[in-house]
C-alpha cells in the first residue's frame, strides 16, 4: 500500500482544472483521473470534490452538461472553459514559482545564509 | 460573461431550487453507484459494495449543503428561508399577525395618504416648462394704511414701468379676471375669462394645441377681439371641432375670433378650486388712459426669471425700481414696494404649514405603530426563547438570529404596507373630497410612482424600526439561562420587560403629544364657531347676479336693472328682506379705497387712509341683520342727485372720530370724487374676508344708487350679490328667486347660489379639515397606545399568576392584587405623560399658525388631554388586572 498524502489547502481546484483540461469528465471520472495521474499518492475526500466542482462552475472556469457514461447511464460531464484554461495556466505558473521559492528556501544550508 | 454565469447560477439557485437539488441528487447517486460498480467488479457483493461506497463518500447531506453554498447564493437562500419561516409563524398566530399588520397598515396608510397630498401639492413641479423660474409679482402696500396686508394687486402704469425697467426677467405679463357670456350657440353660458397682456403664453412656454397664442400688438385697443379656448370648453361647448380656429363666436354680445385652443393639461392661473379654473383667455387691451393709471391696483402679474437669475437678484432690482417710482410719483407710489414670490410659494404658501404639521403627525403615528409592533413581537418572542436557545446551542450565529428576527418584522411591515396602500387609497379620496375647493392642484393627488416608492421605503423603515429591539433581544439569548428554565414559562426576563416598558412609555408620550395638538385645534375651531361674524347667517341665501361687463354703459341703467330685480323679489312670498352688495362678507373679494376726511389737511393719494368700501342697496342691512348702531341705514331716498350718504362700521367710526359722533361727518372717496358724502349711520363690524381675521376692518358702505363712473375711467357694468332673508328654508327659496331674476332680464346669469351658513362653514373648512385629520391621527395614536398598554399588562399578569396566587394565599386582599397590576400600568402612563407634556410644550409652537383664540400652551387642553389619556390607560390595565384579581390561589399555585 503506497503512502497517501493529504491534499494541500487550495490545490484541489487546480487538480480539477488539470483533470478536465484533458477532456470532459464526470465527477467520479475526475476522481479516478486524479488518482491515475498521481499514481494514487493523493487522497481526495470524495465529499469535498462536489462543492469544489460547484464553486468552479459558479465562477465560470468549468461548465457542465448531462451526457451518457461509458456504461450507458446519465452522468454530468464537466468541461474546461476558455477562462478556465487561462486560469489553469496562471495557476500553474504561480505554483511553479512558489515551489521554486519554497524549495530554494528549504534547501538552503546554514553556511549559505 | 462570468457575471452572466453567476447571475444564471443564482437564478437557478433561487427559482429552480428543486431542479438544482434533483440534479445534485442524481449526480451524487451516480458517483456512489459508479464506485460500487467498481467494487462489484473486484468481487465485493453488491449490497456490501453500495454500503462501502457510501461510507467512502462521507457525509452526503453536508456535501449537498456545501454545494448549494458554493453557488454563492446562500445569503439569498437564507433570506428566502427566513421569509418562508416568518410566513409560517405568522400564519400560525393569526391574532398576533392581524394586530401587528393592522397597526402598521394604519400607520403606513396615514403616511401614504398625507404624503400623496404633500407630493401633489408641495413637491410635484408645477405644470409648466422650468416652473421654478416663474414668479408672481405683487405690490407691497404701505403698512400704515394697509395694516397686515403683505401683497396687493398691481396698477397698470407701475406694471408697465416694471416691465420696461427690469433686466432680471425674460418676460412679464399682467392679467385680470372677468366673466363673459357666450350666446348664439345653444344656451347662453357664462365663462371665466382671463385677460392677459401679450406675453403670457410665451412666459409660460405654453404652446396651444390648435392655432396660436397672442402675439405682440394684440393687446392694443381695437385688436383685442380674439380669444383662446381651454381644452375643456372646446370639447364640451364646441364638440372638439378641429376647424374652430378662425371662427367667430359671440361673447358679451360682441364678436370674438377664436385664434387657438390650449391642451388638456394647460391651466393658468392655477386655481385652488378646480371649479373656478380659467376657461378662456383674451388680450388685456389697455387704452392710453388705462395705461396711465397708477393709483388703481387691480392686476396680478406673472414673470419668468432669465436663466441664471435668482429670485433674490430680481427682488433687489424691483426694490430699486420701486424706490425710484416712489420718488417720481410720490402722490401715488409713496410707500409702495414690490415683491417677487416663486409661483409655487404663491400658490401653496397658505396650506404648507398645515400639510407639514399633518405629515409630522402621521410620522408620530407610525412611530407609535412601530413601538406597538415591537412590543407584540417581544412578547411573542418570549414564548420562543427556548427555540432560540436551541438554535444558538446548535451553532446558529448571532447574525443569523438577528437577520431572522428582522425578516419577520419586515414581512409584517410589507404586509402592513400593502394593506396601508388600500387605506391610503380611500384616505386620499376622502381628503380630495373635503379639500377640493381649498387645496391647489387637489385634482392631481394620486398614488403615483413616487408615492408607491415612498410607501415601500417607509414600510421597510418601519419593519427595521419595529424589528430592531426584538432582534437584539433575540441575538442576546443566553443559552444556559433559557435552557435551564426547561419547557415551562419564563419567570424572569427583567431585561425584556424593561424594553417593553420603555416602548409603552414612548407610545404614551407620542400619543399624548398628538392628543394635545388635536385638542388645541379642536379648541381653536370651537372658538372660531363662537366668533360673531357681525351678521346673522341663518335663513339667508345669497346668489351672484352676474351682470356681464359691457351689458350697461351708464350707471343709471345698472341701477335701474337692480331696482327692478329687488322690487320683483320683494313681492315673492316668503321673502322677509332682500338687498345687494358687491362683495359678500367671507368671500375673497373686496375693494380697499383711499378716502379724504373733510376738515383734515389734504394729503397725497399714497398717504390717504384706506378703508374697505362696499356698495350696498337698501334692504341689505335687513337681509343680513347687520346691526345699526347709530343714525339710519341707506333707503330709497339715497339716489343719484341727492346728497351722498354712507354708512361706516363701528371700527371705522372709532378710528376716524374716536371722541365724537361720526354722524354728519363728511368725506370723499378717492375713486368716486364726484361729491363729498355724509356719514348717516354706523353699523356693526363684520368679518369681511375670513372668520379668523383678528383685525377689525374699517368698512364704508355706500348706496349703489349713487354709483358713478370711477375716477379716470369709463363706467363698466358689474355683477352684484343678492342676499335674501327668508322665512322658509333658504335653499328652497333659491330657485324661486333665481327664476324671478331671470324674468327681469333673461340675458343675465344667476350663479354661485349659497346660504350664508355655507359661506361660514366653507370659510372654516381648512381649519376643520386640519382638525379632523389631526384628531383622527390622535385617536389612532391613542388606540395603538392602549393596545400597547393592554398587551403589556396582560402579559405581565399572565406571567405573575403564580405570584398572585401566593399573595392571595398569604392573605392579600383582592383589591391589593388589583392595585398591584394597575399601579404598574399607571406608572408607565404617568412617566409617558410627563415626557409627552414636555414634548408638546416644545412642539406646540409649531402649530401656532393654525390656532385661533388659544395659546399653544393652553393649560386646559394639556390637562384635559393628559387626564383623558390616563382614564383610557386605566381602563386598558383594569381589564387584565381584574383577571389577576380573580386568580384562584389553588389553581395558580399548581400552575407551574
Amino acid at each position: 500500500m503506497s503512502k497517501q498524502m493529504d491534499l494541500l489547502q487550495g490545490t484541489l481546484d487546480m487538480l480539477i482544472l488539470k483533470a478536465t483540461s484533458l477532456g470532459p469528465l464526470h465527477g467520479y471520472g475526475i476522481l479516478l483521473r486524479i488518482g491515475q495521474i498521481s499514481k494514487d499518492r493523493l487522497e481526495i475526500q470524495q465529499g469535498s470534490l462536489y462543492p469544489a466542482l460547484y464553486r468552479l462552475e459558479h465562477q465560470g472556469w468549468i461548465t457542465s452538461e448531462w451526457g451518457e457514461s461509458e456504461n450507458k447511464r446519465r452522468a454530468k460531464y464537466y468541461r474546461l472553459t476558455a477562462a478556465g484554461k487561462r486560469r489553469l495556466q496562471a495557476e500553474t505558473e504561480k505554483w511553479n514559482r512558489m515551489t521554486d521559492v519554497i524549495a530554494g528556501i528549504l534547501e538552503t544550508r546554514p553556511e549559505e545564509v | 460573461m462570468r457575471l452572466l454565469n453567476r447571475v444564471r447560477s443564482w437564478w437557478r439557485g433561487i427559482f429552480q431550487r428543486s431542479l438544482v437539488q434533483n440534479e445534485m441528487e442524481a449526480e451524487l447517486q451516480f458517483h456512489v453507484e459508479a464506485r460500487a460498480e467498481e467494487l462489484v467488479q473486484s468481487g465485493v457483493p453488491r449490497a456490501e459494495a453500495l454500503r462501502r461506497a457510501r461510507l467512502e463518500f462521507g457525509g452526503m447531506e453536508g456535501a449537498k449543503e456545501e454545494c448549494l453554498e458554493a453557488r454563492g447564493a446562500s445569503w439569498l437562500d437564507n433570506l428566502m428561508q427566513d421569509l418562508r419561516y416568518g410566513t409560517r409563524t405568522m400564519m400560525r398566530a393569526p391574532g398576533f399577525t392581524t394586530m401587528a399588520v393592522l397597526a402598521l397598515a394604519l400607520g403606513i396608510g396615514a403616511n401614504t395618504a398625507i404624503f400623496s397630498v404633500v407630493n401633489a401639492v408641495l413637491l410635484r413641479p408645477l405644470p409648466y416648462d422650468q416652473p421654478d423660474k416663474l414668479v408672481q409679482l405683487w405690490h407691497v402696500p404701505p403698512q400704515a394704511t394697509f395694516p397686515g396686508i403683505a401683497e396687493f394687486p398691481v396698477s397698470p402704469a407701475n406694471f408697465l414701468d416694471w416691465r420696461s425697467q427690469t433686466q432680471s426677467f425674460e418676460g412679464m405679463s399682467a392679467y385680470g379676471r372677468g366673466s363673459y357670456t357666450l350666446t348664439g350657440n345653444g344656451e347662453p353660458e357664462t365663462f371665466r375669462m382671463i385677460a392677459v397682456t401679450d406675453g403670457m403664453f410665451s412666459i409660460l412656454h405654453a404652446r396651444p394645441l390648435l392655432g396660436r397664442g397672442f402675439v405682440s400688438g394684440e393687446d392694443e385697443p381695437g385688436h383685442e377681439q380674439e380669444v383662446v379656448l381651454s381644452y375643456g370648453v372646446w370639447r364640451r361647448r364646441f364638440a372638439g371641432n378641429p376647424d374652430i380656429v378662425g371662427k367667430n363666436i359671440t361673447l358679451n354680445a360682441r364678436a370674438f375670433t377664436v385664434i387657438g385652443v390650449m391642451g388638456p393639461d394647460f391651466e393658468f392661473p392655477i386655481s385652488t378650486d378646480p371649479s373656478l379654473q380659467a376657461q378662456m383667455w383674451k388680450p388685456l387691451a389697455w387704452s392710453d388712459q388705462d395705461r396711465a393709471v397708477r393709483d388703481n391696483h387691480n392686476y396680478a402679474v406673472v414673470a419668468r426669471l432669465k436663466p441664471g437669475v435668482a429670485v433674490k437678484q430680481a427682488q433687489n432690482e424691483l426694490d430699486g425700481i420701486s424706490n425710484r417710482l416712489a420718488q417720481e410719483y410720490p402722490s401715488e407710489n409713496k410707500g409702495w414696494g414690490a415683491i417677487a414670490v416663486p409661483l409655487r410659494d404663491d400658490l401653496v404658501g397658505d396650506v404648507r404649514p398645515a400639510l407639514l404639521i399633518l405629515l409630522g403627525a402621521v410620522v408620530l403615528v407610525l412611530l407609535i405603530a412601530c413601538a406597538n409592533v415591537a412590543n407584540l413581537v417581544l412578547v411573542k418572542a418570549l414564548t420562543r426563547r427556548k427555540e432560540q436557545a436551541v438554535r444558538v446551542a446548535l451553532g446558529a450565529t448571532r447574525r443569523r438570529l438577528l437577520q431572522q428576527a428582522l425578516a419577520e418584522t419586515l414581512l409584517l411591515a410589507l404586509a402592513g404596507g400593502a394593506l396601508g396602500l388600500v387605506f391610503a387609497h380611500y384616505g386620499v379620496i376622502l381628503i380630495v373630497k373635503f379639500l377640493a375647493q381649498r387645496l391647489p392642484r387637489s385634482s392631481e393627488i394620486s398614488l403615483d410612482g413616487w408615492v408607491l416608492a415612498f410607501t415601500a421605503g417607509i414600510s421597510l423603515l418601519a419593519g427595521f424600526a419595529a424589528g430592531l429591539a426584538p432582534a437584539f433581544r433575540a441575538a442576546k439569548t443566553d443559552v444556559n439561562e433559557a435552557l435551564k428554565q426547561g419547557l415551562g414559562r419564563a419567570t424572569s426576563d427583567s431585561g425584556g420587560s424593561r424594553t417593553r416598558d420603555l416602548l409603552v412609555v414612548s407610545e404614551v408620550a407620542l400619543s399624548l403629544m398628538l392628543l394635545i395638538g388635536a385638542g388645541l385645534l379642536i379648541r381653536s375651531l370651537w372658538m372660531l364657531h363662537q366668533v360673531n361674524p357681525g351678521f346673522e347667517a341663518a335663513q339667508v341665501v345669497t346668489m351672484e347676479v352676474a351682470v356681464p361687463i359691457g351689458k350697461f354703459t351708464e350707471p343709471a341703467q345698472q341701477i335701474g336693472y337692480f331696482n327692478r330685480v329687488l322690487d320683483r323679489i320683494r313681492t315673492l312670498p316668503g321673502v322677509q328682506a332682500a338687498g345687494l352688495i358687491d362683495s359678500l362678507p367671507l368671500s375673497d373679494n373686496g375693494s380697499m379705497q383711499p378716502i379724504a376726511v373733510e376738515g383734515r389737511p389734504p394729503v397725497a393719494m399714497a398717504d390717504m387712509p384706506e378703508v374697505d368700501v362696499r356698495l350696498i342697496s337698501p334692504g341689505y342691512l335687513g337681509a343680513m341683520h347687520l346691526p345699526l348702531l347709530e343714525g339710519r341705514g341707506v333707503d330709497d331716498s339715497d339716489v343719484a342727485g341727492r346728497p351722498g350718504a354712507v354708512l361706516i362700521s363701528e371700527s371705522m367710526a372709532k378710528l376716524f372720530w374716536p371722541n365724537e359722533s361720526a354722524i354728519g361727518k363728511r368725506l370723499t372717496l378717492y375713486f368716486f370724487p364726484d361729491q363729498p358724502r355724509v356719514v348717516v349711520g354706523i353699523v356693526g363690524d363684520v368679518k369681511l374676508y375670513a372668520v379668523n381675521e383678528t383685525q377689525r376692518k374699517a368698512t364704508l358702505y355706500f348706496p349703489v344708487a349713487q354709483l358713478t363712473a370711477p375716477r379716470g375711467a369709463a363706467f363698466q357694468s358689474f355683477g352684484m350679490n343678492l342676499a335674501v332673508r327668508t322665512g322658509a328654508a333658504p335653499v328652497n327659496m333659491a330657485s324661486t328667486v333665481g327664476l324671478a331674476i331671470h324674468e327681469v332680464d333673461p340675458g343675465i346669469p344667476v350663479q354661485n347660489v349659497r346660504t350664508m351658513d355655507e359661506m361660514i362653514s366653507e370659510s372654516l373648512s381648512p381649519q376643520r379639515f386640519t382638525m379632523l385629520l389631526l384628531g383622527a391621527f390622535a385617536g389612532l395614536a391613542l388606540l395603538l397606545a392602549v393596545v400597547g398598554i393592554y398587551s403589556v399588562t396582560s402579559y405581565s399578569v399572565s406571567r405573575r399568576t403564580n405570584e398572585m396566587g401566593i399573595r392571595v394565599a398569604l392573605g392579600a386582599r383582592r383589591t391589593d392584587v388589583l392595585m398591584l397590576v394597575i399601579r404598574h400600568g399607571m406608572m408607565l402612563a404617568l412617566i409617558g405623560s410627563v415626557i409627552g407634556i414636555a414634548g408638546a410644550l416644545l412642539l406646540s409652537r409649531v402649530i401656532r399658525s393654525q390656532l385661533f383664540g388659544v395659546q399653544p400652551t393652553d393649560p386646559a387642553t394639556f390637562v384635559a388631554a393628559a387626564c383623558g389619556l390616563m382614564i383610557v390607560v386605566l381602563a386598558a390595565s383594569y381589564i387584565p388586572a381584574r383577571r389577576a384579581m380573580r386568580v384562584d390561589p389553588m389553581v395558580a399555585l399548581r400552575y407551574e
